[in-house]
């Protein structure tokens, strides 16, 4: 078997192991055997056929498709600005859920189980509206990316200055969501940001060979037919989709789409096929043992994924320079 | 001022100007590019040479007048079917991430390929069988950026074969390189037997190599001919600003030219010289 394809087995393999591994952590104590039993056929204890069925499965799937979409969303948009720097935090689009979010905190208190997912994708979705305004106007990848950090910025202004003037119970709550958490998903999240990732997923393997092409700069792409600018808006879109959906469920998860490709990248390669499959699966079972570090670091309370995530993607970071140094 | 072949043009450019802001880059340039030759663009810098390569391929859509390819105007091409009749080797590319030898060929399959394709079995022998003839086999799973700059631009000639393109366009493809690899770069580009433009800034390398010239000079077309016809003392010592002595190569029997920055003292020398080669010949 080829070398690539071990890969990718052992990586499937690692995730069915992570999921299973998963749902034994939590605060109900429910032995393996229980939990077996439970999927199998049914519980002897009704409420642990709850939490096994309604909070820990549902939390494990949307762990993992969204790790999943994180990571495929960095790894196109690396792949598509040649910037391994480039991830969807970096366009602006949680800036624009966060503002969403803090519209829908002020002014919809009562409504906010609905109001507030909503209004984080609509805020996301109008962030990268404005980027790629800006980015249909200009040429080249390195201004497309300033586009989007100029956006986080005004948009983090924007939702900055509501807040000071909005109530600190308001300021708290947006606070706590841009931190990231799965604690409130439910079976439905699932199911539409798997969905997004399926389509996101076909619309890039159809064009692989073009965002490939890329990689060897912008003329050489068009010299081989692509067109370069139409190519990256619809790319960009995409990754907008990915990470607006998936923020609006689980808030703020940072450098996950910046960090998987690119551990992705030194083992199984840079071509965008391989690279967006393997970034799927181990972003997916990454995001799985984030959240059981969530749950189990602190006894009667869960700390916030994007404060985990940050710790580890900037520890990781600063060992890659370090590494980068020594060679 | 055109090629003295009779058979068809396989690209005719017609009266082509491109103007940037108030700018004229490229002025009414008329020329004739015949199947299986091997034209080169040479000039001084800032001459037009890579904006006209620019707009034979359409990367620059908002010049004047109109380019034939086939008897058909370019502009009715689309992109897809451009890419499969022009394969382009630009100047040295660095790319951020670790391509490999074997990615950057698989490249040239893009323009024959649809949505969703897969490479076949059939794909990867071609991939082989073009870097065997560039002779890159051993190095099909190397890293791409790491090659010298002479295995680059062979890896990019691979990549064009497996695009099996009709006409192949070079800019500037002995750039950065040492003699030995300026040379087996041209000799391989000569070997394929099609149809190649290319920008060349070594004036001997291009009378070697190319069986027909064009002399730009601030987007004028200065002479169109043989190398042997284009590379006069007179026109080059216009063109670059500097005295030209022209003489032959003794063995390979093409012209052959040295410039110099202060001309009344060097004509001399370049006068002995030629009263000395007249007295042996």
């Amino acid at each position: 078997m080829k070398k690539s394809r071990l890969i990718f087995l052992a990586l499937v393999v690692l995730m069915i192991i992570s999921s299973a591994l998963a749902l034994t952590f939590g605060p109900a104590e429910i032995s393996v055997g229980e939990i077996t039993q439970c999927i199998v056929s049914h519980c002897s204890n009704p409420i642990h056929e709850m939490i096994i069925w309604e909070v820990r499965i549902p939390r494990i799937l949307v762990g993992i498709v969204a790790g999943m979409g994180l990571a495929i969303a960095g790894a196109i948009l690396q792949n598509t600005t040649r910037n391994p720097l480039a991830d969807p935090y970096i366009f602006g689009i949680v800036s624009g859920a966060a503002l969403g979010a803090t519209i829908a905190t002020i002014t919809l208190a009562d409504q906010l189980t609905v109001a507030l997912p909503l209004a984080a994708f609509l805020g996301a979705l109008f962030s990268v509206f404005i980027v790629v305004a800006i980015a249909s106007a200009l040429k080249n990848p390195e201004q497309l990316l300033l586009a989007g950090v100029a956006v986080s910025f005004m948009l983090t202004a924007i939702s900055q200055f509501l807040l000071y003037l909005g109530e600190p119970f308001a300021t708290n709550r947006v606070l706590f969501w841009l931190m990231g958490s799965l604690a409130r998903v439910e079976m439905n999240n699932f199911y539409i940001i798997a969905s997004i990732l399926l389509v996101s997923f076909l619309v890039v393997a159809a064009y692989h060979r073009q965002i490939d092409a890329l990689l060897l700069g912008d003329d050489s792409a068009k010299s081989l037919g692509v067109n370069v600018s139409k190519l990256r808006l619809l790319m960009l879109a995409i990754c907008a989709a990915i990470t607006a959906t998936v923020v609006a469920y689980c808030g703020g998860i940072g450098f996950v789409g910046l960090m998987i490709p690119h551990i992705v990248r030194q083992f199984i390669g840079v071509t965008t096929l391989p690279l967006i499959l393997g970034s799927a699966l181990v972003g997916g079972s990454f995001l799985v043992w984030v959240d059981v570090a969530a749950r189990t670091a602190i006894e009667s309370a869960e700390v916030p994924l994007g404060i985990i995530t940050s710790a580890i993607g900037s520890i990781f970071f600063i060992a890659i320079m370090l590494k980068t140094k020594t060679k | 001022m055109s090629s003295s072949t009779g058979q068809q043009p396989f690209l005719k450019v017609v009266n082509l100007s491109w103007q940037v802001k108030d700018k004229l880059i490229l002025e009414a340039l008329s020329f004739n590019v015949h199947q299986g030759e091997i034209l080169g663009i040479i000039g001084p810098n800032g001459a037009g040479k890579t904006s006209l390569l620019r707009c034979l391929l359409n990367h620059q859509s908002d010049f004047h007048g109109e380019v034939y390819f086939n008897n058909k105007k370019m502009c009715h091409y689309s992109p897809k079917l451009l890419a499969q009749n022009f394969a382009v080797v630009a100047q040295k590319a660095t790319p951020i991430f670790a391509l490999s030898v074997f990615d950057v060929v698989r490249m040239g399959l893009l323009p024959h390929k649809g949505l969703f394709s897969v490479d076949s079995e059939q794909d990867r022998h071609q991939i082989k069988l073009a870097l065997t003839k560039v002779g890159l086999i051993l190095l099909i799973n190397s890293a791409y950026h790491v090659l010298s700059g002479g295995e680059q631009q062979r890896v990019l000639i691979a990549r064009a074969l497996v695009q099996k393109a009709e006409i192949l366009i070079l800019d500037e493809p002995t750039n950065h390189l040492d003699v030995y690899y300026q040379h087996q770069i041209l000799q391989l580009v000569h070997s394929l037997g099609i149809t190649v433009i290319m920008t060349v800034h070594d004036l001997n390398l291009a009378a070697q190599y190319c069986q027909r010239l064009l002399l730009l000079n601030e987007g004028k077309l200065i002479s169109d001919d043989t190398p042997n016809k284009v590379l006069t003392s007179q026109a080059l010592t216009d063109v670059f600003g500097l005295y030209c002595h022209r003489d032959q190569d003794p063995i390979t029997q093409s012209p052959r030219v040295s410039f110099y920055l202060n001309a009344p003292h060097l004509k001399q020398a370049a006068q002995t010289t030629q009263t000395k080669m007249s007295s042996i010949t």
